[in-house]
């Protein structure tokens, strides 16, 4: 598989503040890749580096000409004060294409209404962006980033504030996106345990530095405690990873 | 009262000419949540004015006594490429905008308490609403007909960069140009239309209108008919009342838009109830 993105050796930050140093990661053609870790790790930043707002302080990163991003952000982001219907956010996504001064045309909005047939929503078009769930709204703005065709669907903590329906559904929405049309997947997330059950490779990002490999590779309890430097349990439930950090004893032994 | 407004006709064509525009642009004002942008731009915008007239009072400058809106325009559009190019530091951006909008005010004071030339008072808190003349409202249709043509030529990047700045630079829009481009045309007609409405009534064609349009309107199209109605009728109705009644043109006008507002905030309260 070819790297549509590739970070080498790179320093990642802001200003004069490096966030991570030394990191290598590659996005490959067809991945499902999850940036994971704790508020403040540094995932954020990855994200922001490979989108192209945020240049490396050092190092390489490599973007493959010409390729497309389907950003989806944080839905808490999405101001709500536009009155905006739902087809109307979702055309959002095509207007690069439909160029600068140019009004969407009919194919558009077609093209508009199929993406929200995808997401499973068609019956919401006209309806105001402010009368959805966040699960509905979560689909939403997947159906703006598929609208404008990229090579690399990129989701900012899309499970964020979800119960746990909505967000079982949006993962297996993104999942099914990735196994029906190959689609690459990059996932940023600090739920461990959700995103660990869908995608296939996760980069594990901590204060005391980053692993990347496939989930059965950074899905150990070894990996894992010595990331987070307490002990950490995996368990297995049905074919389900579950991370579990063990309860802190206070130094006092209890014998059976 | 016909005979008086007809009097006055240029004056009632050269506030609606403001008022449509500044409540079109007065969208983007409080979906951005920039009011307080607007405010301190339009203190700006006088502080130039009232610098303008003290420089000519005192002979330095005298042509701009009868073109104050050179000095006004050039300080208005040089604040925003400041406020523009500044990186975030210490000072939240509020903050900063709350320091030039104290300063521009007390500046504009205390310049045109020292200004030689007479009336400047009125005009600087009031405008002059029905000084204008046929030559000021042609000049501010050709200032303001290349800003409303660009709002709706680009009505979509204008939107796209305001709901959502992230997803529009993953598309490759060059938020900041667009930002800066949006702040340069409203720093643009606030100066041209502060020489003549003063700053109460430019800030208040630039809130109230779009407030009553966000109450009213169900979309984004309903939103800029609405405000652009409500404005219009502020003007007319305020400008109707004030002749035969006698009172000053901008703060009937002001007066009006806040009624509008209090009525669009009943029937928005009306609808939620049924």
């Amino acid at each position: 598989m070819t790297a549509l993105v590739s970070f080498r050796d790179a320093t990642l930050g802001y200003g004069r503040h490096a966030v991570l140093r030394g990191f290598n990661l590659d996005i490959l053609d067809g991945d499902f890749l999850g940036i994971v870790g704790p508020n403040g790790a540094g995932k954020t930043t990855i994200l922001r580096t490979f989108l192209g707002s945020l240049k490396p302080l050092g190092g390489v990163v490599t973007i493959a000409p010409g390729l497309r991003y389907g950003y989806v952000p944080q839905r808490d982001v999405v101001d709500t004060l536009f009155p905006l219907h739902v087809l109307e956010v979702v055309l959002m996504g095509r207007y690069d294409r439909i160029g600068i001064g140019r009004r969407p045309t009919a194919t558009d909005r077609e093209l508009a209404r199929k993406a929200l047939e995808r997401v499973g929503i068609a019956h919401l078009a006209d309806r105001p962006l402010t009368a959805l769930s966040g699960g509905q709204r979560q689909r939403t703005l997947i159906a703006r980033a598929l609208v404008g065709e990229p090579n690399v669907l990129v989701l900012d903590e899309p499970t964020n504030g979800m119960d746990l329906v909505a967000t079982t559904q949006i993962l297996g929405l993104v999942r099914d996106l990735h196994e029906r049309t190959g689609l690459t997947v990059v996932m940023v997330s600090h739920a461990l345990n959700e995103v660990a059950n869908y995608v296939e490779r996760i980069a594990l990002v901590h204060e005391s530095g980053y692993v990347v490999g496939t989930v059965d590779d950074v899905m150990t309890q070894q990996a894992l405690s010595a990331m987070y430097g307490i002990p950490v349990e995996v368990s297995s439930f049905e074919g389900h990873r579950i991370v579990l950090a063990k309860r802190a004893t206070n130094g006092i032994r209890r014998d059976a | 009262m016909l005979d008086a407004v007809l009097l006055f006709r240029e004056a009632l064509y050269g506030s609606l000419i403001i008022a449509v525009t500044c409540a079109l642009l007065g969208v983007y004002v409080v979906l951005r949540r920039i009011v307080f942008v607007g405010a301190a731009l339009a203190q700006i915008s006088s502080a130039g004015i009232a610098l303008a007239y003290w420089l000519a009072g005192h002979g330095i400058a005298t042509a701009l006594a009868t073109h104050p809106e050179a000095l006004s325009l050039a300080a208005t559009l040089a604040s925003v490429i400041f406020f523009a190019g500044t990186p975030r530091g210490p000072v939240p951006p509020d903050a900063r905008i709350g320091v030039w909008y104290a300063v521009a005010a007390s500046a504009g004071i205390l310049l045109i308490a020292k200004a030689a030339v007479g009336e400047a008072h009125d005009i600087f808190l009031q405008g002059n609403i029905l000084g204008i003349t046929r030559a000021d409202t042609v000049e501010l249709v050709i200032a303001s007909a290349p800003v409303v043509g660009a709002q709706l030529l680009f009505q979509k990047e204008l939107l796209f960069t305001s709901f959502d700045r992230e997803t529009a630079r993953t598309l490759g829009y060059r938020v900041g140009l667009w930002d800066l481009g949006f702040y340069l045309a409203l720093g643009f007609v606030i100066s041209i239309a502060m020489q003549f409405a003063g700053v109460l009534l430019v800030f208040n064609f630039l809130v109230l209108p779009a407030v009553t349009g966000l109450l009213l309107a169900r979309s984004m199209a309903g939103t800029f008919l609405v405000s652009a109605v409500a404005a219009v009728v502020a003007a007319v109705i305020g400008f109707a009342l004030s002749i035969p009644f006698d009172l000053p043109t901008g703060p009937t006008m002001i007066a009006v838009s806040g009624a509008l507002v209090i009525l669009a905030w009943l029937v928005r309260r009306m609808q939620r109830r049924s």
